[in-house]
């Protein structure tokens, strides 16, 4: 199940050396690379164990959750983006244009709106909110969201176009519902909300990363369950059958797969856009249709991207820093639209 | 249906609107009786009653009917120039492209006059249009393409657009309620700025209602009765968005209007395009007028914005569009 176009070279045997030496790059540049400028050594000495209390402060609490956070949420949206673009067979689908992403936003948003006018309606500062219980929340809605967009592509006969016009539908409202929520009741909380559905690893803390550990295990446990469904799947319900698969029983889990992957990143880090669009055809043009190298190309350039999206957006505003979800969407957009000229 | 019953359709829906209209001069946070609004309407006074009807109640309504038309007429425009059924200011970022700028001037510019807005909004939404076009031609005009392009450009514009949101601190709130789209407190200066950018868009649109007919052909068979297609799509492309340029800085984004009522009106089978556009702007005028009457009375004294309305109600009409197949182009059904 290589190639299945004789144009297309075998895939380069330092593709994933070289993604390793990129990883350790960036990964670099994020530790060592931010608004509070600290000399190197003093960063050697906090990693071996030592450094003053301020240096530790920043990087054992700050800097590094907020890289693993980001690390754990770009596996995530890569990996959802390749899971839905093989089973959906439709490379432009993304859990930001399935209505994934609105759910989570949309839960999150009530869940705020909820415990400040409810529970805690004399709430003045962000420490009194339930924060840590946001990715939770989040990822509620968005598996909701997936859950609704796949009762609606069973009826509509797996149609990849019908899908993702589906998604597309389902996260209009759902997006439209969210903003109305915040603009009729939010008044009081809204630069959190607004912060948060920028998609942001701002203040993102050990609490968000132990959260999301478990589901980037999971979903990488999963992976050899759904691998030879994947590579069947990208044909179509057809040729799956032949191969002795149960067609809508793997759909249905890599779908599930997919859906839990993106709607706990959202629900941790906010809408991080075309991450899982941009980041499975950057590893499919990288290693050609060879699935056995895209694979994990795109769980490492997913980490990568989202590492260095934020870290960009750290040092581009400076005292105002830009969200990673603003930085993803002005490179990803044209990134899709130059696609979008180019698939048929 | 021929013009004759066309007409009476058209009627029935603008008599319904203004029915609606009156309507909605009753509740709000002091509910006034039927003699009252009339009384007020007929014979104004200082009084109470005709300040909320004539200040408060009247203008907004009617700036919601104004509105709905624009963005109907907006939605059609775009629909037979893309030969696209899904084209939709909303769907095609023209709205993301109007909204951007706007919020751009208000937060970093706020010297500039809300006069200028409608022409920040039309040029952001001209440069959103042409994007967006530009990639639908390179998958063909497919609607798959046109609703991924126009979605990519509406993400591109929205995280800017909540960017500069988040520079804007305190005001933020005041923005955050106009980029959900709603009417309340509209004024007669806010219907004043809007009217002249609708009216140009619906009465052009009627005016060239036989080119736009020969447009809803093939590109070829417009050329062979002689329509010149690159003299004429440009002024359609301009005459679709200035509706919504117009109506962006005064209601914000009020979705799926524009994608469900030139669907609404085709199912009537009126006759002719003019009859069609016609009838399209009257329904666009009930939807909105209704959606917002629904938006400021549902949860009383709250509002809601009329864009959840809006969107409430036009998401599952596009959800029921493509079970149905009618989403076709070109011999590919959606």
């Amino acid at each position: 199940m290589t190639s299945n176009s004789p144009a297309i070279a075998q895939p380069n045997a330092w593709l994933l050396p070289a993604a390793a030496l990129l990883v350790l790059i960036s990964l670099a540049a994020a530790v060592f690379l931010g608004v509070v400028d600290i000399p190197a050594e003093d960063i050697v000495a906090v990693l071996t164990g030592g450094g003053s209390s301020e240096a530790r402060a920043i990087i054992l609490d700050i800097r590094l959750p907020r890289i693993v956070t980001g690390i754990l949420a770009g596996i995530q949206f890569a990996l959802a983006g390749l899971i839905l673009q093989t089973i959906t067979r439709n490379p432009l689908a993304d859990p930001s244009l399935m209505g994934v992403s609105q759910g989570a936003t949309l839960t999150v948003t009530i869940f705020l709106l909820f415990t400040v006018y409810i529970f805690n309606p004399g709430s003045h500062t962000v420490a009194e909110l339930p924060i840590g219980w946001l990715p939770a929340a989040g990822t509620v809605g968005g598996m909701i969201a997936g859950g609704i967009i796949y009762l609606l592509a069973f009826r509509l006969g797996l149609s990849p176009l019908r899908i993702t016009l589906c998604g597309i539908a389902i996260g209009a409202i759902l997006h439209a519902i969210t903003i109305g929520l915040i603009a009729g009741w939010g008044s009081a909380r809204i630069e959190i909300i607004l912060e948060w559905l920028s998609g942001s690893l701002y203040a993102r803390t050990w609490d968000h990363a132990l959260f999301l550990l478990p589901f980037t295990a999971a979903g990488l446990a999963v992976l050899p369950l759904i691998y030879r469904p994947l590579i069947l799947l990208q044909f179509d319900a057809a040729v799956a059958r032949s191969f002795g698969l149960s067609y809508r029983k793997q759909f249905s889990l890599a779908l599930l797969v997919s859906c839990a992957l993106a709607a706990s990143a959202v629900g941790s880090v906010g809408p991080i856009v075309f991450v899982g669009l941009v980041v499975p055809h950057l590893a499919r043009f990288l290693a050609g249709r060879h699935f056995p190298l895209v694979l994990p190309l795109t769980i490492v350039l997913g980490a990568v991207i989202v590492t260095l999206g934020d870290l960009i957006g750290r040092l581009a505003g400076r005292a105002e820093e830009v969200p990673i979800g603003v930085v993803t969407a002005i490179v990803g957009a044209p990134a899709l639209l130059a696609l979008l000229r180019k698939v048929p | 249906m021929d013009a004759r019953k066309s007409s009476i359709a058209i009627s029935l829906v603008v008599v319904a609107t203004l029915l609606l209209i009156v309507v909605g001069l009753l509740p709000g946070a002091k509910t006034l009786s039927i003699d009252a609004v009339v009384r007020a309407l007929l014979a104004p006074d200082g009084k109470i009653e005709s300040i909320l009807v004539w200040t408060l109640r009247l203008p907004r309504s009617l700036a919601a009917a104004v509105a709905g038309a624009g963005l109907a007429v907006s939605g059609y425009l775009l629909q037979s120039l893309t030969r696209n059924p899904l084209a939709d200011p909303g769907i095609t970022g023209v709205t993301a492209g109007a909204v951007a700028p706007i919020v751009a001037c208000f937060v970093l510019l706020p010297w500039v006059s809300s006069f200028y807005y409608p022409f920040a909004g039309l040029a952001g939404g001209l440069a959103a249009a042409s994007v967006t076009f530009w990639v639908a031609r390179g998958g063909n005009g497919r609607p798959l393409h046109l609703a991924l392009g126009g979605i990519s450009v509406s993400l591109f514009l929205g995280a800017i657009t909540i960017y500069v949101l988040l520079l804007a601190g305190p005001q933020s709130t005041a923005l955050m309620f106009w980029i959900s789209g709603g009417f309340a407190g509209r004024t007669w200066s806010h219907l004043l700025h809007m009217l002249p950018w609708v009216i140009i868009g619906v009465v052009g649109a009627l005016l060239l209602h036989r080119v736009i007919a020969m447009f809803s052909l093939s590109d070829h068979a417009a050329a062979g009765m002689g329509v010149q297609l690159n003299l004429w799509k440009p002024i359609l492309l301009v005459l679709g968005i200035c509706p919504v340029a117009g109506v962006a800085p005064a209601a914000g984004p009020v979705a799926f209007v524009g994608l469900a009522a030139p669907h609404i009106a085709r199912l009537l089978r009126p006759r002719g395009t003019g009859w069609e556009i016609g009838l399209t702007a009257a329904i666009g005028s009930l939807i909105v007028t209704a959606a917002d009457l629904t938006a400021r009375t549902i949860a009383i004294p709250k509002e809601l914005p009329v864009g959840i309305i809006t969107a409430l109600l036009g998401g599952p009409i596009f959800v029921y569009l493509i079970q149905r197949g009618r989403l076709e182009f070109k011999g590919e059904r959606a």
